[in-house]
């Protein structure tokens, strides 16, 4: 286990560092930022200014040894566009992005694993049927537009929910959320609501295929024939073994998700990391961008690490690399 | 010929199969069909903005799913749009399907070394989600249709790769590949003439579904603004442009796109799970 961990710990740096070395070289041949940062009608002198202050006039290798030596002292460099360190704006935006993500998975397991358990016992019945052919749409249908659409339903025509940002937010056990106000609750509906739609029709499907693999199995047999209620066999014993693969799956969706929120932090204004990237993707903010990058890319390194270290502990039998000599 | 015969006898299938179809004349003969040159400077007026759906024009042309803000016919629109996503879909789908090819059977043929390297890059690039992928790679390569079309084929390659190498060892295992192998042919030879063809149509479900996939991932890029340019539309950038009027109840110029889009990907996936079900019976129960 040990060798394992080191191992996949040494080739994650090694993915690290390559992916800066890519990102920073690629995107040094995408515009020109200097000329989104200054007035069109500045002086030739004064966008020399401007480009020697960035450092932008020095060649891309040079610019790439201080990106990498302030990397590893912990500072990915300041933000073309708000002059202030990368990393600072990234920690300030994370929270809303990490709880509209968390709101999205708690949505999507509450409505999916009942709707997706209902379908796997009865997988014949008519409301089974209507359940799948609603999950197939819910793959299909274009997250963004949806999101557009609720816009219209819930808030141009019916005025119930607010269009765009975070609303109030309170501070409760010492994390300050939108989840403690009614105001902000409201604000979170349609983003949350959208994010987990994808999600939905995930767990949907992963409950139904592991309901319907439990109940053809003899201790669920063995269950009924010694009476049991059908509520007391979903309770005690469909359930704990159905909730392992999906609580795992659910697990590296988490990443997914905040990858995902990227769109619906777009159309719905909400102040979090993906807005922030966008935004910074569009005004050619190179360090912003590069920090990001850096930070999913760690992020997913980390979580595919997690799960391949909770799959080896929840089964035996599974081998991890490393482990064999 | 079985899965053609299959095709007719499944309803689903078979409206799904057409539906495809339709929306496939219809983006090819868009400027043929379409009522109004959505594009041409000189036609397009803005007195026409906002028109409602059923509304008339000025030129007395009626614009039965509306006008945009700058008095477009969205109808008109969408068909154009609809050139555009289909063809990103698909030229990208074909590249990503040629590098996934090349990939997968080198590391399938080759084995050892090579193929664990291969297969690590594929592991890699797939624990990361294609529209991350998709978005990072448009960052760095910059805005045009070219650039969308090469992003997705990097996004997708991957998937077709670890496809085409499973299926290709288990061919390798079989008895002809033995007997192709004492032959003493040439790799490529092996490669193009026997493994190829025998190891493709695992290639088929996949595909179809990625090509719906695709299309989701370009109209969500376009929706960002870091997808296909302005001048070019496909949905996604319409219903990003209807986006700026949906406060004002002006509902058609996103809905109508939205509503294209989501019936091709749905037909594509819907028709997609059906050839899965025809080519491999047994996953169907």
């Amino acid at each position: 286990m040990f060798a394992f961990v080191l191992r996949r710990g040494m080739q994650s740096v090694v993915v690290l560092f390559v992916m800066s070395l890519i990102v920073f070289s690629m995107i040094n041949l995408v515009g020109d930022p200097v000329d989104m940062l200054v007035n069109p009608e500045s002086l030739p002198d004064e966008i020399e200014r401007v480009r020697r202050d960035f450092g932008l006039d020095q060649p891309v290798y040079v610019q790439y040894w201080k990106f990498l030596t302030g990397a590893l002292s912990g500072d990915l460099g300041n933000s073309f566009v708000f002059g202030r360190p990368a990393l600072t704006l990234m920690a300030e935006r994370f929270p809303a992005t990490l709880e509209l993500a968390i709101c999205a998975l708690i949505i999507a397991v509450t409505i999916g694993l009942p709707l997706g358990v209902y379908a796997g016992l009865r997988p014949d019945g008519l409301g089974a049927r209507f359940i799948m052919g609603l999950s197939v749409l819910g793959i299909s249908i274009p997250t963004f537009w949806l999101g557009l659409m609720m816009i219209i339903v819930f808030s141009v025509i019916l005025g119930w929910l607010p269009v765009s940002g975070r609303g109030e937010t309170a501070v409760f056990l010492g994390i300050e959320s939108s989840m403690f106000t009614l105001d902000g609750l409201k604000h979170l509906a349609m983003p949350a609501t959208n994010l987990a739609l994808f999600k939905i029709a995930m767990v949907m499907r992963l409950a139904r295929a592991g309901t319907n693999e439990v109940m053809a199995q003899d201790f669920i047999r063995f269950a009924r024939a010694k009476g049991l209620s059908s509520r007391r066999i979903v309770r005690a014993h469909l359930m704990p073994n159905i909730l392992i693969p999906i609580v795992t799956v659910v697990g590296i969706e988490f990443g997914t998700l905040i990858a995902f929120a990227t769109v619906t932090e777009s159309i719905f204004a909400w102040p979090g990391l993906g807005k922030l990237v966008i935004d910074a993707i569009v005004n050619l903010d190179r360090p912003i961008v590069v920090a990001y990058l850096l930070f999913v890319v760690a992020l997913f390194l980390v979580l595919n690490l997690v799960v391949d270290i909770i799959y080896a502990v929840l089964d035996p039998r599974v081998r991890l690399q490393g482990d064999e000599e | 010929m079985i899965a053609l015969s299959a095709i007719r006898t499944r309803p689903t299938s078979y409206v799904s199969g057409l539906l495809i179809a339709i929306i496939a004349i219809a983006a090819v003969f868009a400027p043929l069909i379409a009522p109004t040159d959505p594009y041409a400077l000189a036609t397009v007026s803005i007195l026409d903005g906002r028109l409602a759906p059923g509304g008339e024009m000025l030129d007395g042309t009626i614009a039965w799913l509306g006008t945009d803000g700058a008095g477009r016919d969205v109808l008109s629109a969408i068909l154009y749009g609809l050139r555009t996503s289909l063809t990103v879909a698909i030229s990208s789908a074909a590249i990503a399907l040629t590098i996934g090819l090349i990939v997968g059977l080198t590391a399938a043929f080759y084995g050892g070394r090579l193929d664990t390297i291969l297969m690590r890059v594929v592991d890699i690039q797939l624990s990361f989600p294609a529209i991350l992928v998709a978005l990072v790679l448009l960052a760095l390569l910059g805005k045009g249709i070219d650039k969308v079309i090469i992003a997705l084929a990097i996004v997708q390659w991957a998937l077709y790769a670890r496809t085409v190498r499973a299926a290709a060892m288990v061919e390798r295992r079989k008895e002809y590949f033995e007997a192709v192998t004492c032959l003493e042919l040439s790799n490529t030879r092996i490669i193009w003439r026997h493994l190829l063809p025998n190891s493709v149509s695992s290639l088929i479900v996949l595909a179809t579904l990625q090509t719906a996939h695709s299309i989701s991932i370009e109209a969500t890029l376009s929706f960002l603004g870091v997808g296909v340019p302005i001048t070019e539309p496909s949905l996604g950038s319409l219903i990003a442009n209807g986006f700026d009027y949906i406060l004002s109840g002006a509902y058609w110029i996103t809905f109508f796109p939205g509503a294209m889009l989501l019936a091709t990907v749905a037909a594509i996936n819907i028709f997609g799970d059906q050839l899965r079900e025809i080519i491999n019976p047994r996953l169907a129960k």
